[in-house]
């Protein structure tokens, strides 16, 4: 059955910080469980749930993702009648106040208009979950509301989520309100960036939004629409693995935590594969008298040393004697012989062979730029 | 094709009788190696990385699965509009009856049909179970540059096992003089690798005679190349050094698995610039349980490790839970050692379950133990 519904995957907003990452590529290309990239959730989840023309969005650095995501052919998006489309948009040019979803909408406009299907599910890059839209989709044409919207219950929300908008709802689910993450309550209903309409309402949306004013993200216009109460809009409750990876420390603590078995469980199943584009790299090697305890290892590795309790991407060398603790190591990183870490992330193709020592905490994890020599 | 190109032909007839029960549900080409990768993806990603195009995979065994693997042509990057794999296997003919591939030569003439589509001047052929990496295209230039109408790679074996091969006798210029088929006095140690270029409006005639001769046996080594050899056509040994192994046993496969744990091992599959290419699952990386214990192992993604793993190659989907112990060993994709159990020297094929605290295999057994089926655990 073709599916009734286009997706959208955003562009990196205006609220994700990455410290470091960031420099060099969208929120959509952060590593993620030593093999993804974050945008391989939306994507998968798109493609897992029959909804096979999408359209991904990029502002800043396009070429990481351009580069990864491809035709779509790694997400079984390569027949006739499949389309993942990128757009890349530069409106923000110097100013960081114009890089908005609903800019990104502007510039396309006319092709939105132009998608047969007559529902649009939106996705962001930057949170990693499973989710079936065609599931969320079907509930959303029942109910009758005309805006879904997806959210997670979290009780942690004081020092985590700052960077997210939390929902409220009445006793039927009905959104009272769309705001700003301020830090004040552990419980809260985290949005998850995710909505279910009809395209036509999701176009007169952006077009009032741009409108309104020339920084106007979508989030925003709803939350003003939660006021005039014009719409019926509805919060459905997500339920599993949630991360929104929208700084250094949600970055770090999301991926560590796919260290937890139930974790993994919970986000990997064979029934709703996430998929990736394939490197062909050769399987890890681990030699005689290394150490690794606690780990996940991508394809590629070489390792003589000591690795506990961290996430080793792919093809990334540790020397006899060195010891990577707690530590998650982008794709092709080399750590020398004796150089002992704790607490890092260290960037794609950075070198570690000088420094002997780089030691941080689990709540303020430290950074290795990309290509760095140290 | 591009005009004037050379096209592959892979012989993965055989059953491969000598792998036992490994070959029961997938011809041996198909047989897992090395963690993620199938013997076929050696050849074929050779032909892809010597930018050999059109590919046919010659087989007559079950080949469901084979001819599933190889059909996917985008695995090597062969899949372009002018590129493809081919699986051929014995065909029902307008003007002759189904027959068999009564031999290795008989295998390409009955696909003729096949090769004249594309009009190739040279035609390769391959081997289906060794695993190796070799440049096609130097030995094509090597063809070329002395007007041979045959080309056969050799390497050099140690002379007094020179008997258990096929042996290339040659004259200071490289031509090949003589042929013997396992000498019991070998008078040179050039062992033919099975890996042939012929210029192929040559060997076409020569494939006609061969199928109208009632006495030969239709097969490259025994009738074609002595043919050659008789008439004095020119054929030249190109020399190959460097790793090659035939897996063809047990013994054998074990082996070129185990000389992936070497550091410094000859076949290097991390190459960038010479990537064997292969199914890449969908699978989690390796995780690597915090009380397990490894040691020398050569693991791919989608394998869980929390017991203790020494020496080994572990393939995707594979299990080694808590207290389990494995050494020696080389755990195919998807098999499962439970809690307890010991594996020791053993090769444990796909989808295989060792029960809880169950033995298999022993340090100081002849041969490598080859398990098959589930093993019950104990209780």
């Amino acid at each position: 059955m073709a599916a009734k519904a286009f997706g959208i995957v955003t562009s990196t907003p205006r609220r994700v910080n990455v410290y470091g990452l960031q420099e060099y590529r969208p929120a959509g290309a952060f590593t993620f469980a030593g093999k993804f990239r974050v945008i391989d959730f939306p994507v998968s989840n798109f493609s897992n749930s029959g909804i096979k023309n999408i359209q991904v969005y990029l502002n800043k650095h396009p070429k990481a993702l351009t580069d990864h995501l491809g035709t779509g052919r790694s997400y079984n998006l390569n027949s006739k009648r499949d389309r993942l489309e990128l757009f890349y948009c530069d409106h923000h040019k110097e100013n960081d106040v114009y890089n908005t979803d609903v800019s990104d909408y502007m510039d396309n406009l006319s092709v939105l208009k132009s998608q047969p299907q007559e529902y649009v599910v939106i996705a962001p890059c930057y949170m990693v979950y499973k989710q079936d839209f065609n599931a969320l989709l079907n509930d959303h044409i029942q109910s009758d509301a005309d805006i879904t919207m997806l959210y997670h219950r979290v009780n942690n929300a004081k020092d985590h989520y700052l960077n997210c908008r939390v929902l409220t709802m009445d006793q039927d689910q009905r959104i009272l309100s769309l705001e700003l993450n301020r830090g004040n309550r552990q419980n809260q209903c985290v949005f998850m960036d995710t909505y279910v309409m009809k395209k036509d309402l999701f176009i007169s949306l952006v077009e009032r939004a741009s409108a309104y004013s020339s920084t106007y993200s979508l989030a925003q216009m709803i939350s003003v629409i939660t006021k005039t109460e014009e719409y019926e809009m509805r919060g459905v409750q997500h339920k599993g693995f949630f991360a929104s990876i929208d700084d250094l420390k949600s970055f770090y603590e999301s991926n560590m935590s796919i260290l937890e078995v139930n974790r993994v469980k919970d986000l990997f199943s064979d029934d709703w594969w996430i998929h990736t584009r394939t490197t062909d790299s050769n399987p890890a090697r681990i030699y005689e008298g290394a150490d690794v305890k606690g780990c996940m290892i991508a394809n590629g590795c070489h390792i003589e040393g000591k690795a506990e309790n961290s996430i080793i991407g792919r093809a990334v060398e540790i020397g006899k004697g060195a010891v990577v603790r707690n530590s998650i190591i982008l794709d092709h990183a080399v750590i020398g012989e004796g150089v002992v870490l704790d607490c890092q992330i260290v960037d794609k193709y950075a070198s570690i062979t000088k420094t002997r020592e780089l030691i941080a905490s689990p709540d303020k994890p430290g950074y290795v730029h990309r290509a760095d020599i140290l | 094709m591009k005009q004037g190109g050379m096209l592959a032909m892979i012989l993965a007839g055989g059953r491969g009788s000598r792998l036992h029960e490994l070959t029961d549900k997938v011809a041996k080409p198909a047989v897992s190696y090395g963690g993620k990768y199938r013997i076929v993806d050696f050849p074929l990603s050779n032909c892809a990385n010597s930018g050999i195009d059109i590919v046919g995979v010659l087989t007559q065994y079950e080949s469901v699965l084979l001819n599933s693997y190889v059909a996917a042509g985008s695995r090597w990057g062969l899949d372009s509009d002018d590129s493809g794999v081919f699986v051929l296997t014995p065909r029902e003919k307008a003007d002759s009856g189904l027959d068999v591939y009564r031999g290795t030569a008989d295998a390409i003439s009955q696909n003729i049909d096949f090769i004249d589509q594309y009009n190739p001047e040279y035609l390769l052929i391959l081997s289906g179970d060794h695993i190796y990496k070799m440049n096609y295209d130097k030995m094509l230039q090597a063809h070329r540059e002395k007007g041979a109408n045959a080309t056969i790679a050799v390497r050099p074996v140690p002379i007094k096992e020179a008997s258990r091969f096929g042996i290339m006798n040659t004259n200071e210029d490289g031509d090949i003089i003589e042929f013997e088929e396992k000498p019991a006095h070998p008078k040179s140690n050039l062992a033919s690798m099975g890996i042939y270029i012929f210029t192929w409006k040559d060997l076409r005639k020569l494939l006609i005679q061969d199928m109208k001769d009632p006495d030969s046996a239709h097969d490259f080594g025994n009738n074609i190349i002595p043919t050659m050899l008789a008439s004095n056509m020119k054929l030249i040994a190109y020399r190959f050094e460097g790793y090659w192994k035939d897996v063809g046993t047990i013994d054998s496969l074990w082996e070129a698995n185990m000389d992936l744990l070497d550091k410094k091992n000859e076949l290097d599959l991390s190459d960038p610039s010479w990537r064997i290419y292969s199914e890449d699952s969908s699978a989690l990386p390796s995780y690597i349980g915090p009380e397990a214990e490894i040691d020398r192992i050569y693991v791919t993604q989608g394998t869980v490790i929390h017991g203790k793993v020494k020496n080994s190659v572990l393939s995707t989907g594979s299990v080694i839970s808590a207290g389990a112990c494995v050494t020696d060993s080389v755990l195919m994709p998807d098999s499962k050692v439970e809690e307890g159990a010991t594996v020791t020297r053993a090769i444990i094929a796909s989808g295989v379950k060792i029960g809880k605290g169950a033995v298999v295999g022993s340090a100081d057994s002849e041969n490598i133990i080859l398990v098959s089926r589930n093993v019950k655990g104990v209780e």
